[in-house]
């Protein structure tokens, strides 16, 4: 199964390189009090690298460029959010360890397709007891996330890997048809667009509108991956009118939202610095301070404004690191996301979660950067793996590791339904000459 | 900004570059070697037809006339969407997915079988033979 | 196979977009960084020099300078304090920042400066030769376009502060050239101009009307003429040497002069008209106020008062200035005045070379040429002693502010040499209160410039 040492190997080395270059980098310019914390935290993450290439020589993978992926990203963002605090950060430390854990954990649980479409119940009870759980924090705590010590964790963020899960397991079945008076309906279609609308109504009903476009994302790439299959071409007709049905919902959704929502969607902030466009304004002044190769890890002014580790992580790490810098990590993840498209999957299922995924992670990179950069307005999500923050690192993990499925898929059905099926020997009547 | 510190930002930078050049580097050689992988997990399979020879490249084949069925055979009596193989535990099945002619697997007419090696089968006037995959170099 | 790789397919859209959103949001970083820059609070101001370098204003704060050196351009070149917003330096600040994206902010041999196109020495002369008078003077190229001279009293020093800022007179903080003021007889050069514009000057020329001192119009309003005994009958010329208010108050009744015309010709002046919306005259980000004024009837006191440059009538002074360069010129294309000649960046490169720029055309040749032939003559006939040396065309006014309670005195006019191509306006406030007059000021004026540039 490893079928490219070399290859491996020099993986391993320049990612332990490209971490070294960073640390050599906080050495000379950084602004850590102590050297001490600088060694500690050059050898924890040595460490957690080189534990990470042992460990996943026990799991037998087709692929290992993701595991390359998740261990360098994961990293970097160890060190910017050390660097932000100027000591090692061990919470962050910790919760990039869950996340490397968690993506193990999907890659495990997705692997083979088959015996998840058997257990699709548990997946849509899953999201059912999470929007319970959202729905009672709300309702209880008006707050969106749960406390458990210093961690905190949001059950909205756990929606979306069940929600790609419950988008992809739903690809087999969608060519039972079944006939209610006189429309062919297909019961996954409405049992998933149902879900979809129960997210966005407790999503709206938290007011967590952060993460709608997520979930609308992963919804729409799921749902136009959908109308086509098995065929495969895209239905204009089809694509046209859900692309229509989505902008006049757009348009309805913004024309009746709240008047807070409305407010943001018009604030400038340069004529309104120290209120509602405070954090950006000081994002892009601090993009604008640091220039293509910034102004030294930890020696920032935007580590002093508010959520600067998780909602205009982007500009911190901009500002510290330069503009080219915060570029390449941008591009690190944008190569996770695109690693189907080097390596295409081999099943139609697997296919479907990497394009959800893709378009989750995407779609919350880019409300990230681009809210905190006032292109559009600001919401409070979260870069994968960059950003601080309990849930969304362990849901990154987890759906990096249902990509890593994708990438090493397994085809086995469980013996329970191997069973059931009726095994019709074929006898050879007559042979085609060749 | 002085001049050490700039060179030691563009040194990282240049290390992250080259790191994440590796990387694709290796999801390149990863490439060839999940093709390899692919065909021991899919026992290396393979449609012929005449002249013609059909990779089996994912867990799921459809067969039919239609331009956008991965394996197109463009004769009238095969229906639009025609036949599905699919792939699990290496065990290779054909099924009906509600064509016009039917399937005959060595001239038994079938809605879903498993397929063995060297099976013929027949959608409308076409004849397609399940088989082991050759190396190239021998054709 | 062709079902994976539409999935593919539906990946790769979905990154190109987000690549190109990052491509926009670099290149919009990059072009907008300095703007993000002014809005924090590290800045490092660069210099303002005149046109033969001297300064008139040191971002760095190092430099020693003599007394009030800053005092005669304080309320036009301005500082970063933010008490004076309209001022070349508040609304140019990100130019005069030494930052740019590659470098980052450069504490020290920043070499980013405004060269502005004033004349220092000139501009000091002015100032101090009204002593303790206020009022301002502007004074532009009306071939180029540079502004020379741009004074307003009172002034003050920047690098002394606002410490005592309850103690500054009024107006202080702010430069009389941009704001209106009631433009006195001035006015009758726009009414001139409307009326050959209409009529023509053959019609124009043969008009002539009877002052007796004292005009009853036909709504029964009394215009006054400042000489009680009356101009007699007179022609354009005349009425215009004598600033003859009657005259002007039957030539706006007169029936060959519409009044849907006049206002039209008043709004292509630029005039705001009967309480519109005021518009304002961007001048490298200042903004300078419009002209405006109330015409409703021909046959009413106020309309007739309004083109003879009292009641709602109000006019800056730089564009009473910008239309005597569109009659100087010849063209009817007013020259748009600018102040900064270029700017230079961190590393001392030139960018932002001014261009002259024109107006739309705001009245005919023929009208540009046959007012420039009134004031001309009005010059030779009157002011040649007064201002000598200089063919000059001028117009004279006197405005009555504080209803009645004082005079303003203005001097427009044009220096009619192609070698020195000079408009200037003069206002002097309260003229009663000290001996300077227009003339004098024009006078000091115009030597200065000769000798300075």
């Amino acid at each position: 199964m490893y079928a490219n040492p070399v290859a491996y190997i020099f993986s391993c080395i320049f990612v332990i390189f490209a971490h070294s270059a960073m640390l050599v980098n906080i050495w000379f310019n950084g602004n850590f009090s102590e050297p001490r914390d600088i060694a500690i935290l050059g050898a924890a993450v040595i460490i957690l690298d080189i534990a990470y290439f042992v460990a996943i020589l026990f799991f037998k993978q087709m692929s290992y460029v993701l595991d390359f992926l998740l261990i360098l990203i994961l990293n970097m963002s160890v060190i910017f959010q050390s660097c932000f605090i100027c000591k090692f950060n061990i919470k962050h430390y910790i919760t990039c360890i869950v996340c490397l854990a968690a993506s193990k954990c999907g890659y495990m649980l997705c692997k083979n397709h088959k015996l998840l479409q058997d257990k699709k119940k548990y997946i849509y009870g899953g999201i059912g007891i999470l929007l319970m759980l959202v729905l009672f924090v709300d309702l209880v705590k008006h707050d969106m996330w749960i406390r458990i010590g210093s961690f905190t964790l949001q059950p909205s963020e756990f929606i979306k890997p069940l929600f790609v899960l419950a988008c992809a397991t739903s690809i087999a079945d969608q060519q039972k048809k079944h006939k209610i008076l006189c429309f062919n309906v297909v019961y996954e279609n409405i049992s998933l667009f149902c879900l979809m609308a129960a997210i966005c109504l407790v999503q709206v009903k938290s007011h967590d509108y952060g993460s709608l476009p997520t979930f609308i994302s992963i919804y729409c790439v799921g749902f136009i991956l959908r109308i086509c299959y098995p065929k495969a071409k895209f239905s204009k007709k089809k694509l046209f009118a859900v692309i229509a049905v989505i902008v006049v919902c757009l348009l309805i959704g913004l024309k009746y939202a709240p008047e807070y929502v409305q407010h943001r969607l018009h604030v400038d902030i340069w004529s309104d610095k120290t209120g509602d466009g405070y954090q950006q304004s000081q994002a892009l002044i601090a993009i604008a301070n640091g220039g293509w190769f910034g102004v030294g890890p930890g020696r920032g002014f935007l580590s002093n404004i508010f959520a600067f580790d998780n909602d205009i992580v982007f500009a911190t790490v901009s500002e510290e690191w330069g503009l080219l810098y915060a570029l390449m990590m941008v591009l690190t993840i944008i190569i996770i996301t695109a690693v189907p498209l080097f390596n295409p999957t081999r099943s139609y299922y697997h296919a479907t979660m990497s394009s959800c995924i893709a378009a989750a992670f995407i779609v919350q990179m880019a409300l990230n950067i681009f809210g905190s950069c006032n292109l559009i307005p600001f919401t409070g999500v979260t870069i994968p793996f960059i950003s601080s923050g309990g849930s969304s690192l362990l849901v990154s993990g987890f759906m990096t590791g249902m990509l890593m499925a994708g990438q090493s898929p397994v085809f086995r059905e469980n013996k329970a339904s191997q069973k059931n099926k009726k095994q019709t020997e074929a006898v050879p009547a007559w042979r085609w000459k060749e | 900004m002085n001049s050490l510190n700039l060179i030691l930002c563009a040194a990282s930078i240049a290390a992250l570059d080259i790191c994440i050049f590796v990387l694709i580097i290796t999801a390149y050689c990863e490439k060839r070697s999940s093709k390899k992988n692919w065909h021991e997990l899919a026992h290396d399979m393979e449609l012929a037809e005449k002249d013609k020879i059909y990779d089996l490249g994912c867990d799921e084949v459809l067969i039919g006339r239609h331009a956008s069925a991965d394996i197109r055979l463009p004769d009238l009596s095969v229906s639009r969407y025609h036949a599905m193989l699919t792939v699990s535990n290496g065990i290779w099945t054909i099924k009906d997915i509600g064509s016009k002619s039917g399937i005959f697997v060595n001239g038994n007419l079938i809605h879903e079988t498993v397929l063995h090696e060297n099976d013929v089968i027949k959608l409308g006037n076409r004849r397609l033979i399940f088989r082991k995959r050759r190396q190239e170099r021998v054709r | 196979m062709k079902s994976i790789k539409r999935t593919q397919r539906v990946t790769s859209i979905i990154i190109l977009l987000f690549i190109l959103g990052m491509v926009v949001l670099v290149l919009k970083i990059i072009h907008e960084s300095s703007f993000y820059m002014m809005n924090s609070d590290k800045l490092q101001l660069g210099y303002v020099y005149d046109r033969k370098g001297d300064v008139l204003f040191d971002g760095t704060g190092n430099g020693s300078y003599p007394d009030n050196h800053f005092l005669d351009v304080g309320n036009i070149i301005g500082d970063d304090k933010g008490q004076m917003e309209n001022t070349i330096v508040a609304c140019n600040l990100e130019k005069l920042n030494n930052y740019n994206f590659s470098d980052g902010l450069l504490k020290k041999g920043g070499k980013a400066a405004i060269y502005t196109t004033l004349d220092h020495a000139t501009n000091r002369a002015v100032f101090d030769a009204y002593g303790y008078m206020e009022g301002c003077v502007t004074a532009y190229n009306y071939k180029t376009g540079e502004m020379l001279v741009c004074a307003s009293l009172p002034s003050l020093d920047v690098t002394k502060g606002y410490e005592n800022i309850n103690s500054f007179e009024d107006g202080t903080l702010w430069s009389k050239t941009l704001h209106k003021t009631v433009p006195g007889s001035t006015q009758k050069v726009s009414t001139v101009i409307s009326a050959l514009e209409i009529m023509g000057s053959g019609l124009l020329y043969s008009k002539s009307y009877t002052c007796n001192g004292k005009y009853i119009n036909q709504t029964g309003g009394n215009i006054d003429c400042h000489n009680a005994y009356g101009h007699g009958t007179q022609n354009i010329q005349q009425a215009f040497e004598n600033s003859c208010n009657p005259f002007f108050a039957q030539l706006i009744e007169d029936n060959d002069l519409p009044f849907e015309r006049l206002k039209k010709q008043y709004e292509k002046l630029g005039y705001v008209l009967n309480g519109a919306k005021s518009k304002y005259i961007d001048i490298d980000g200042i903004q300078c106020e419009t002209a405006s004024t109330t015409l409703e009837n021909p046959y009413e006191f106020k309309t007739q008062w309004g083109c003879i440059g009292q009641g709602d009538t109000l006019v800056s002074p730089i564009q009473l200035m910008m239309w005597e360069s569109a009659i100087a010129n010849g063209s009817g294309k007013m020259t748009m005045p600018y102040f900064i000649d270029h700017v230079t960046n961190t590393r001392g490169s030139v960018k932002d070379k001014a261009k002259t720029k024109y107006s739309d055309k705001i009245f005919s040749e023929s009208t540009a040429s046959a007012v420039k032939q009134i004031m001309l003559t009005n010059g030779s006939d009157k002011y040649s002693y007064l201002i000598s040396g200089y063919p000059v065309g001028v117009k004279s006014g006197t405005a009555q502010v504080q209803e009645g309670a004082k005079e303003n005195s203005l001097l427009v006019g044009f220096v009619d040499d192609p070698s020195f191509p000079i408009a200037f306006c003069i206002l002097i406030e309260d003229k009663d209160s000290g001996w300077i007059t227009t003339e004098y000021i024009a006078q000091i004026l115009l030597d200065n410039l000769k000798n300075n540039i």
